[in-house]
């Protein structure tokens, strides 16, 4: 590596907007924010800054976090950090509606104290893994994004380029309003070298099976073959169970992932099936009977799946075999509040709002959690080491 | 003060003055759930406050940035770190935590043996391109 044989680092270009932020202009936050952006960039080769048009940042559970996360943004903020582009807040540690049976409240005061800093910063509040939904990114735009899951959707639903960023960074972005170019903000590194034909009918358990397997066995940027065009909260289950085993960040979905958006340069041809997906996870399946919890909205629903959710519930309430949580963002929460307060009456049903059971503690650990979420039976099993198996929406509910 | 052997930086990532202990961690940690950053220890029981902490890289959750930062808020923060890769992570802790930083890439097995054949061996960098093991 001759770039760094004499022990300098290998310098970006950079304007003299940046320079004078960097020389510390606007204020020292800004310019040690920018420092650390540079510095990363530098480090994975990138050439330049450019500019982004949405940031999201994640890591801001307390239950994460902790204490040092907590003083690191307050004294961002109070230091006067301030969001320059549209920012955007990943699930908290807590139910913001304050009514679950679930998730335990213990460190509220702490979220809330890690809430106070975010929006005083002027983060909006959204506390929710669909940053997407708030704002729907427009191919070959730059964003900053943290969380997997989102950061796979922006990527390979809606073409726009952002690589998987931690939530520190994805903040210091924000403020400075830049993000290095490195990794998939360039065309030429959103390379499909392997093409997976699945020649199945694609549901909610099919598609987290299908995330799932790809995130453990495939390394390069893949590209999907189907049968027909995917419903969207189909591709959300694949893409967030993906990038829970894997470290994806994109996966082209042929006649779905904006054109021009990604090369193909394919070396390599896959053909699996339902039938290798349910051999593979045998062991991980519902077989049937009682659970003592259903949890749906890995990642969070979206107004028109809790709509549906709902709507079905109605029908099938009494032929509920246990307990089920639905997790929303507080934007959906607060388009249905009659419907919450319905739903309210019957213990049978749990809605939680800007939160996420990954990232939160639970009040009690329950026996058999059942999900359709590959994403959910990844993280439950390996951060609280519960017994969880993989179920479709349609065979939970009955 | 004897100089035993020198070993050349290929990356400064911070920079800075460094006179420490040298102790090595022969995997990439991940310091969201491998390092404690109230008491400075890693999940193997290695102190590492006022150190020079010689590891391969990190890995793992993103979180590890706090943490970093977090060990500098506890008065834990290593006095400098050599690694040999650096990824975003561990960069943006450094540079927050204000932890000197730096890439030894080609040599690094050089310099993990020469520090573990001498346990009580001394890491020292002065703003040169060059690690200095001394006794």
């Amino acid at each position: 590596m001759d770039q760094v044989q004499d022990g300098e680092a290998q310098l970006m270009y950079l304007t003299p907007e940046q320079e004078r932020i960097l020389g510390g202009e606007e204020g020292w936050v800004k310019a040690k924010a920018l420092k650390v952006i540079v510095k990363v960039g530098e480090a994975l080769g990138a050439d330049k800054l450019i500019m982004i048009r949405h940031a999201h940042v994640s890591g801001i559970s307390y239950t994460n976090i902790g204490e040092p996360g907590l003083k690191f943004l307050e004294e961002l903020a109070e230091n006067g950090a301030e969001t320059t582009v549209y920012t955007t807040s990943n699930p908290t540690c807590i139910d913001l509606a304050g009514k679950s049976t679930l998730i335990d409240q213990g460190y509220l005061e702490q979220q809330l104290l890690v809430n106070k800093a975010l929006e005083k910063m002027k983060i909006k509040p959204t506390y929710t893994c669909l940053p997407y939904m708030l704002r729907p990114p427009s191919p070959h735009e730059h964003l900053a994004w943290g969380e997997s899951n989102a950061v796979a959707m922006a990527n390979s639903f809606y073409g726009a380029r952002t690589n998987r960023e931690g939530g520190p960074i994805a903040l210091l972005a924000s403020i400075t309003g830049y993000i290095y170019n490195a990794g998939l903000h360039r065309l030429e590194e959103r390379r499909v070298k392997t093409l997976i034909k699945y020649e199945d009918k694609l549901d909610d358990i099919t598609a987290s099976l299908l995330g799932l397997w790809i995130g453990e066995n495939i390394d390069e940027i893949p590209m999907i073959d189907l049968p027909t065009t995917p419903r969207i909260q189909d591709v959300k289950l694949l893409l967030a169970s993906a990038a829970a085993t894997g470290s994806h960040a994109l996966i082209v979905i042929k006649d779905l992932t904006p054109r021009k958006t990604y090369i193909e340069d394919i070396d390599d041809k896959i053909t699996i099936s339902k039938r290798d997906l349910f051999r593979t996870y045998k062991d991980n399946i519902w077989k049937g009977g009682k659970y003592s919890l259903a949890y749906i909205g890995c990642p969070h629903l979206s107004a028109t799946e809790f709509h549906s959710i709902i709507k079905l519930l109605e029908k099938k309430r009494d032929k509920l075999r246990g307990k089920i949580v639905l997790s929303i963002p507080p934007l959906v929460s607060s388009m249905f509040q009659r419907e919450l307060e319905v739903l309210r009456d019957k213990n049978i049903i749990e809605v939680i709002t800007g939160t996420c059971p990954v990232v939160a503690q639970f009040k009690y650990r329950p026996d058999i959690i059942v999900t359709n979420s590959g994403k959910a039976f990844f993280y439950l099993r390996k951060l609280h080491r519960l017994d969880v198996r993989l179920a479709s929406l349609n065979n939970i509910i009955g | 003060m004897r100089v035993l052997r020198a070993i050349r930086i290929d990356k400064i990532i911070v920079d800075g003055y460094c006179k420490a202990e040298a102790v090595i961690i022969d995997h990439k940690i991940s310091f969201f759930g491998e390092v404690n950053p109230r008491t400075g220890r890693t999940s193997e029981n290695i102190y590492i406050g006022g150190k020079t902490l010689i590891f391969p890289g990190t890995r793992g959750s993103t979180v590890g940035t706090y943490i970093i930062y977090g060990l500098k808020y506890y008065g834990h923060a290593p006095a400098c770190m050599i690694v040999q890769e650096a990824e975003p992570i561990l960069i943006a802790g450094a540079i927050l935590a204000d932890i000197p930083l730096f890439i030894v890439k080609q040599e690094y097995e050089e310099l993990v043996k020469h520090v573990k054949k001498k346990e009580q061996s001394i890491i020292l960098h002065e703003s040169s391109r060059e690690v200095l093991i001394v006794e």
